[in-house]
């Protein structure tokens, strides 16, 4: 009795699912795909949700032209990021290229009541004071320079991004020394690093790996001071950083 | 073969060559008795058999083993499986339907019928030698917002089932479901009815919970309050979100709770696995109820009373300016998400996150999958008050295994994972190893004692479910997954 009202009611659904797709433009096609492949992490919007970035701000959605740009990323994944590939049909594909540039266009309409983060929003510091944490407490000086590195650096990122980079610069390069049992030394950039193996781009940029239990190594990671930073930040110091590093245009 | 089903002395006392339940048992200790493998032989240990599900979708589920047949689910799928070749005997399919298809946890088991919760909150019940549908109830309004991912807790003639839904400000709650007719039998809401005024809505029932049959009590965590990451439209503790609740399952009526994160502003459900533990505690012999918590706190309860044995952290935690006289975290006013952001630890995704831990009784260690971890959290007014309401964005993170001392919250030791997070579960046995995966793709087997690596094998992609293991004609293996391939490890020779 029950399995057959759950048949009815399927067909039904079937039904109405395919009148509906007559009716609506690839951006509410894409917005159907959207919601249950996407939204959980870039929310049901595409203005960021758990874990997932906010796509109504992204440069990458800014320079795709007919998913040029989307596709690929969509396609592969973005593993080192968390986001897993995506099997979508051609058509389906295009209707969710399609609803986030619909998304993006209504989001950028809500000028003054934009939900997310603005540039705005990020300039309550001082800068001072932060660049006075620059020189001392958190010691930034000792890798990083205003008119070295840095210098222009608030003319190639803004708001939320230069915060990110200046709170954790992901995919920053490593520097790796492997020691062989000869006592032959080599040196590259860290490609692969787990327990069991570490691999390097070499001088002449060949992959090579090596387990780490036959090897000697030693890892150079700047970015790792950025990491010991954040137990020692204070919101204000952040802030004032950002008020100070947005100065260096 | 002879199909015995499930019965409830089969899920109160699982034999060894079953796993007939999400957690193993009703305990959530994730903890095998077996021993033939072991930490001399374990180097040995090799693929017995590999079962491809053929979708794109990451197996999350814990793999189900009654009779010989393994049950595993992905969204909308589920197969059952020979567990001695990994051979497919069925496969079912959902219909086409419109839910969030965010993840399964795997089907529960009743007798011989099998309970799967599909993505637009539906309840089926499948028959498990064929898989054909016996009945197909509606949970919850997916329309509305919500959908479900997890595995029912069976009790007696009780199929719990629990909600899910942040997108929208929903109530949260538990229905009891009868196995035979798909009736419902009771509701027990985790917070008031949407709209009503400064009140919180949320707590949603995302995980399996664990069952004490001699105090006849059911312990589920619950979800984030909504919306999410503003808390000013919903002032006070936000009853019963980031909840750890004690329910009679005959009743659903509520015995007692104790709140993880009052008035929670960064996402982090309290829905990781209530661990029941009888052991002694500061010299008394005690019925406990232990959980890490994705805000980062470790707790010991009394789980007869609720009564906090022990609260503290696991890795770094700057959000709290304390903890109360009940033992709960008290929220820092100024780690609110705010205009200008919050550095928080640990991040959205939290110290741990939905994948089980493992408790062994010999060493008396908690083993947990951490993430020490940082994000920045934003809310303003334009972010409104339904929903999301805010943003927020992982700064760095890593992945660790911490073993816990349950008497101190001392960690015992700490075995480092890899960059950003590894996300998989953890499972003991008796003979002193854990199973668990780090951020790489590799499956590891360490020693308890003090974590060192026995063996290791690479599984092309991290683990983003949790380990189990059985025993079939005197072999044991252990079960584990990558993307979607299940990967089944044993000793050699024993064919």
């Amino acid at each position: 009795m029950v399995a057959s009202v759950f048949m009815r009611e399927c067909f039904i659904t079937l039904l109405a699912t395919a009148s509906f797709a007559l009716a609506q433009t690839p951006a509410e096609r894409g917005g159907a795909v959207f919601l249950q492949q996407c939204a959980f992490c870039h929310g049901r919007d595409a203005a960021g949700g758990e874990e997932g970035p906010d796509l109504t701000r992204s440069k990458l959605v800014a320079a795709d032209a007919g998913g040029d740009k989307i596709a690929p990323v969509v396609r592969e994944g973005r593993p080192e990021k968390g986001m897993p590939r995506f099997v979508l049909s051609e058509a389906d594909m295009t209707a969710v290229v399609a609803f986030i540039h619909d998304q993006k266009t209504k989001a950028e309409a809500q000028v003054g009541k934009r939900r997310g983060v603005e540039v705005a929003d990020l300039q309550t510091g001082n800068v001072e004071a932060g660049k006075a944490y620059f020189n001392g407490a958190g010691k930034c000086a000792s890798c990083h320079s205003p008119t070295g590195d840095l210098a222009g650096v608030a003319k190639r990122f803004e708001g939320l991004k230069l915060e990110e980079r200046m709170l954790y610069p992901k995919g920053a390069k490593a520097k790796v020394t492997v020691t062989l049992a000869s006592g032959e030394s080599i040196a590259g950039e860290l490609a692969y690093h787990d327990e069991f193996t570490i691999g390097m781009r070499d001088s002449a940029h060949h992959y090579r790996s090596w387990p780490t239990s036959k090897v000697r190594f030693s890892i150079d990671a700047p970015a790792d001071a950025h990491a010991d930073l954040l137990a020692r930040y204070t919101d204000d110091d952040i802030h004032n950083l950002m008020a100070y590093l947005q100065t260096l245009r | 073969m002879f199909a015995q089903g499930v019965d409830s002395g089969i899920l109160s006392n699982p034999p060894a060559d079953s796993w007939p339940a999400y957690h193993g048992d009703y305990s959530g200790q994730r903890h095998s008795r077996l021993t033939q493998i072991n930490a001399e032989n374990v180097g040995q240990l090799g693929l017995a058999w590999a079962f491809q599900t053929g979708q794109q979708q990451q197996i999350k589920c814990s793999p189900l083993l009654v009779d010989g047949v393994l049950y595993i689910t992905v969204t909308d799928n589920v197969w059952a499986v020979d567990a001695r070749s990994g051979h497919q005997l069925w496969h079912y399919a959902y219909p086409p339907n419109k839910g969030f298809k965010i993840g399964s946890r795997g089907v529960s088991m009743y007798k011989d019928w099998l309970y799967f919760m599909t993505p637009d909150a539906h309840l089926i019940c499948l028959n498990a030698s064929d898989g054909t549908v016996r009945w197909d109830v509606v949970v919850a309004d997916s329309a509305k917002g919500y959908w479900t991912t997890m595995s029912p807790l069976i009790v007696r003639n009780h199929v719990i089932v629990g909600v899910s839904g942040d997108f929208d400000n929903l109530t949260g709650f538990l229905k009891s479901i009868d196995p035979e007719t798909g009736k419902t039998q009771w509701r027990w809401d985790s917070t008031p009815p949407a709209g009503t005024p400064d009140a919180t809505t949320g707590g949603m029932t995302w995980m399996t919970g664990t069952y004490d049959p001699a105090l006849n009590l059911i312990y589920w965590g619950t979800g984030n309050p909504t919306p999410v990451l503003n808390g000013k439209a919903r002032p006070g503790d936000d009853l019963y979100s980031c909840s750890i609740v004690a329910l009679n399952p005959d009743t659903g009526k509520l015995s007692w709770s104790f709140q993880p994160s009052p008035h929670d502003t960064h996402d982090w459900d309290a829905v990781e696995t209530p661990v029941l533990v009888d052991a002694d505690f500061k010299g008394k012999p005690r019925k406990m109820l232990m959980q890490t918590s994705r805000n980062g706190y470790f707790f010991v309860l009394d789980r007869t009373t609720g009564e906090s044995l022990l609260t503290t952290t696991f890795g770094p935690v700057n959000w709290s300016s304390g903890v109360d006289k009940k033992g709960q975290p008290i929220p820092n006013p100024a780690k609110e998400p705010a205009p200008d952001g919050r550095l928080i630890a640990p991040d959205e995704g939290g110290l741990t996150n939905y994948r089980s831990p493992s408790f062994d009784a010999k060493t008396g260690l908690f083993i947990v999958d951490a993430h020490p971890s940082y994000g920045i959290y934003f809310a303003k007014p334009a972010d409104g008050s339904f929903g999301w309401a805010g943003a927020d964005y992982g700064v760095w993170g890593k992945a660790v295994l911490d073993a816990i001392d349950y008497r101190t919250g001392e960690i015992r030791w700490a075995h480092e994972l890899g960059p950003n997070g590894a996300g998989a579960g953890v499972l003991t046995t008796d003979s002193g190893l854990i199973f668990t995966g780090d951020a790489q793709g590799n499956v590891l087997a360490l020693r308890t004692s003090d974590g060192k690596t026995l063996w290791h094998s690479g599984a092309g992609s991290p683990m983003q479910s949790s380990p189990i293991t059985y025993e079939l004609d005197g072999r044991q293996y252990v079960v584990t997954s990558a993307g979607g391939i299940l990967f089944s490890w044993a000793l050699p020779g024993r064919e």
